[in-house]
């Protein structure tokens, strides 16, 4: 008897319920912060980059010395797992990252399709002990689909705003393209990003810029042939190609495009795309590609820290990876402002804390430049950020820079 | 009204190059359930772990595309092997159904373990064919999908030969269609299960890489795809029936090609397993299985 309890005990322990030492945080030095994106599945090469760079972020702070807190330096600690970018495994990590490994905040996650589910699950109503939800700190850097943040108080973004980046890019296009007058759409129609990026962010800027939509075709984020597809985007004959597919996909249409002989003279891909993972699949495929996104390597600062993140960690820095490094430096700034005390016993008072430092944050400086975090009472997006939009486009088997806003320039 | 005729044509003919895949992948499960009456859910993994292995040349040592396919035929035969070894030998006799669980089992942990190992992100698989069509008139043929039609029909005519040509082709009817009296004639089963295996395995290995040539990309979906597809093609083609099999596989291909382009991508699934359904209700002998007595 006394060995199956022992067993029980042991086995309960190792299935990850073991409780967080009483010890921990200030007392051990530490201060716990969390991070879940996809890192298996077609969309791993996004979440890795993600996990690289916000861990040149944490190997920073800490060889710094730590963040201050409570007049003494503790150093980051960060539990890092794997959501797949299925909802189901997502509601299972956010719920270990909150209760199990008692963390402050966390980073991600990479996929709209998890996030939504994953947002839902948090406290609504601040403050309302009635709302059960989980009180629970996200600070995104990749899940994209425009009004995430609205779903609670708790989530908040540094991501693109595709609506405006899609509106800028068409109106860049037909200043510099005039003639270009029809576009062909491909999307994935199981793929929550790119639905809502056509539907809600493309379609209104086409549509706005006066371009004539000559069909739109679907795919499966997962799907392997796009005969039939390519040869209806033939038939078109359309000035622009506009691609809301992520790069596996991508990658595979665009080759079947050039066996088919689909002969565009423009093509504008989604914002995902924009990243060293399309250069390398694609190919000479997607020379000519343009993209809004809100990353380059176009100051001396930028291109220091992708070169050091692919040193380190094999990272691609991106519109999606970067933010995770501008997150974590953002927060050690709060968390030093805000004084937490970092104990167990807190959390719950730590991560609100930090929650409404975030809302009332204004602006803090992101990579390239400010970037301005919107408040609660944003009637838009609200927990969302504004910042510098840059259009890059593929050629030479480099992203180049289209188009940067004037003060990017002058950098 | 002409240019809708061609779109069909275009179409069909696409089908059934791509059909030539369901074909060959059907024929693999045809084999294991008209020699051992049992259904192996762990082929498509087999066939997936085979191309795997086939990378390892490829990405370690740069290796040319004939090393890469013995490769993944020879990986497909080992991992065949081993599902043999662990999901049919041991297995009593009586347990009919314990071979589909087992093989169930094996087609997860194949699945996870290429998973862990690789993280699931998309491996670029070569095209010895490059990325151009061929124009015959108003039509464009992918060369890729011209060879794996006429591979496949290589395959079938060696697959006619060795079974209705050699001794263990003959072995291999005779416990197709009597398993007791064929050991009783001398002929040992087991040791023709480990040849099915290895034979199956083998044309699995070859045709998961001709499979990943096309894609451009190999992920650890494509088992789930293969077993999904394998099992409708020998069910519409009629279990055990190796021509059911290739009829079947062609006319899946046309089915789902015409439904993309007439209807969108989300009839093609819809449709592929409306006609399941329609042949398990209406035919469901298939369309060249023996009906049952």
């Amino acid at each position: 008897m006394k060995k199956i309890v022992v067993s029980s005990v042991t086995l309960f322990w190792l299935l990850g319920f073991a409780p967080g030492g009483a010890g921990a945080f200030q007392e051990e030095g530490t201060l716990r912060i969390g991070g879940m994106w996809a890192l298996s599945g077609p969309a791993a090469y996004i979440g890795s980059s993600s996990k690289g760079l916000s861990a040149l972020a944490v190997d920073e702070i800490n060889e710094a010395g730590g963040v201050m807190v409570q007049g003494k330096r503790v150093k980051i600690v960060q539990s890092v797992y794997d959501d797949a970018c299925k909802a189901e495994e997502g509601l299972t990590v956010v719920r270990r990252l909150a209760d199990s490994d008692k963390v402050l905040f966390s980073l991600g996650p990479t996929c709209s399709s998890v996030a939504e589910p994953v947002f839902g699950i948090l406290q609504k109503r601040l403050g309302d002990a009635t709302d059960t939800g989980l009180q629970f700190l996200f600070f995104t850097d990749t899940a994209i689909k425009f009004g995430l943040a609205k779903i609670s108080p708790w989530a908040f973004r540094n991501v693109g705003n595709e609506p405006a980046m899609f509106d800028l890019a068409f109106k860049l296009v037909k200043e510099k393209y005039p003639e270009l007058k029809t576009v062909a759409v491909a999307y994935e129609s199981d793929f929550a990003h790119s639905v809502s990026t056509w539907k809600g962010a493309t379609e209104p800027a086409v549509k706005k810029y006066g371009y004539e939509v000559l069909d739109v075709v679907e795919w499966r984020f997962e799907d392997t042939e796009f005969g039939a597809q390519a040869a209806k985007l033939r038939k078109t004959n359309a000035d622009i190609l506009v691609m809301m597919t992520h790069t596996f996909t991508t990658c595979g249409a665009v080759k079947e495009f050039k066996r088919q002989r689909v002969k565009a003279k423009l093509m504008v891909g989604i914002t995902s795309a924009a990243s060293t993972e399309t250069l390398v699949g694609c190919g000479q495929a997607v020379e000519g590609l343009i993209i809004p996104t809100n990353f380059a390597a176009i100051s001396p600062k930028a291109k220091a820290l992708a070169d050091k993140a692919w040193a380190k960690y094999k990272a691609d820095s991106n519109l999606h990876s970067v933010p995770a490094y501008e997150n974590v430096h953002a927060i050690r700034g709060i968390v030093e402002k805000v004084g937490i005390k970092n104990e167990p016993a807190t959390l719950l008072e730590d991560r609100r804390k930090v929650r409404d430092a975030l809302a009332g944050l204004g602006t803090f400086q992101g990579v390239l430049g400010p970037i301005k975090m919107n408040g609660d009472d944003d009637p838009v997006k609200p927990r969302d950020v504004d910042k510098a939009i840059i259009l890059v486009q593929a050629k030479g088997g480099q992203w180049t820079v289209f188009w940067q806003p004037p003060e990017l320039e002058k950098k | 009204m002409a240019e809708t005729l061609l779109d069909i044509i275009q179409q069909s003919i696409n089908g059934l190059m791509y059909g030539a895949f369901y074909a060959l992948i059907g024929i693999g499960f045809t084999l294991f359930f008209g020699v051992m009456k049992k259904f192996n859910l762990a082929y498509g993994p087999t066939i997936m772990a085979g191309i795997y292995l086939g990378l390892i040349p490829l990405y370690r040592w740069k290796a040319p595309m004939w090393v890469v396919f013995v490769t993944c035929v020879a990986g497909a035969v080992v991992v065949g092997f081993i599902v043999e070894l662990a999901c049919f030998r041991y297995l009593r006799k009586g347990h009919e159904l314990a071979p589909l669980m087992t093989t169930v089992g094996m087609l997860i942990l194949i699945q996870e373990t290429v998973v862990i190992v690789t993280h699931a992100a998309p491996y670029e698989y070569p095209n010895i064919f490059g990325d151009e069509s061929l124009e015959v008139g108003p039509f464009l043929i992918r060369p890729d999908y011209l060879a794996i039609l006429i591979s496949g029909l290589v395959f079938v005519v060696l697959l006619y030969l060795l079974v209705q040509r050699t001794a263990f082709g003959r072995a291999m009817r005779a416990i197709a269609e009597n398993p007791a009296v064929a050991q009783l004639l001398g002929v040992s089963v087991s040791r023709m299960n480990r040849l099915t295996f290895a034979l199956t395995s083998a044309l699995g290995g070859a045709t998961g890489y001709l499979v990943a040539m096309t894609f451009g990309a190999l992920q650890p979906g494509i088992a789930s795809w293969m077993t999904i597809k394998g099992l409708v093609v020998i069910v519409i083609g009629g279990l055990g029936s190796i021509p059911g099999a290739i009829c079947a596989g062609l006319l899946l291909g046309v089915v789902e090609f015409q439904a993309l382009w007439f209807l969108g991508v989300g009839y093609r699934d819809i449709l592929a397993y409306l006609l399941l359904f329609a042949f398990l209700v209406l035919r469901p002998s298939g369309l060249m299985g023996r009906p049952a007595t």
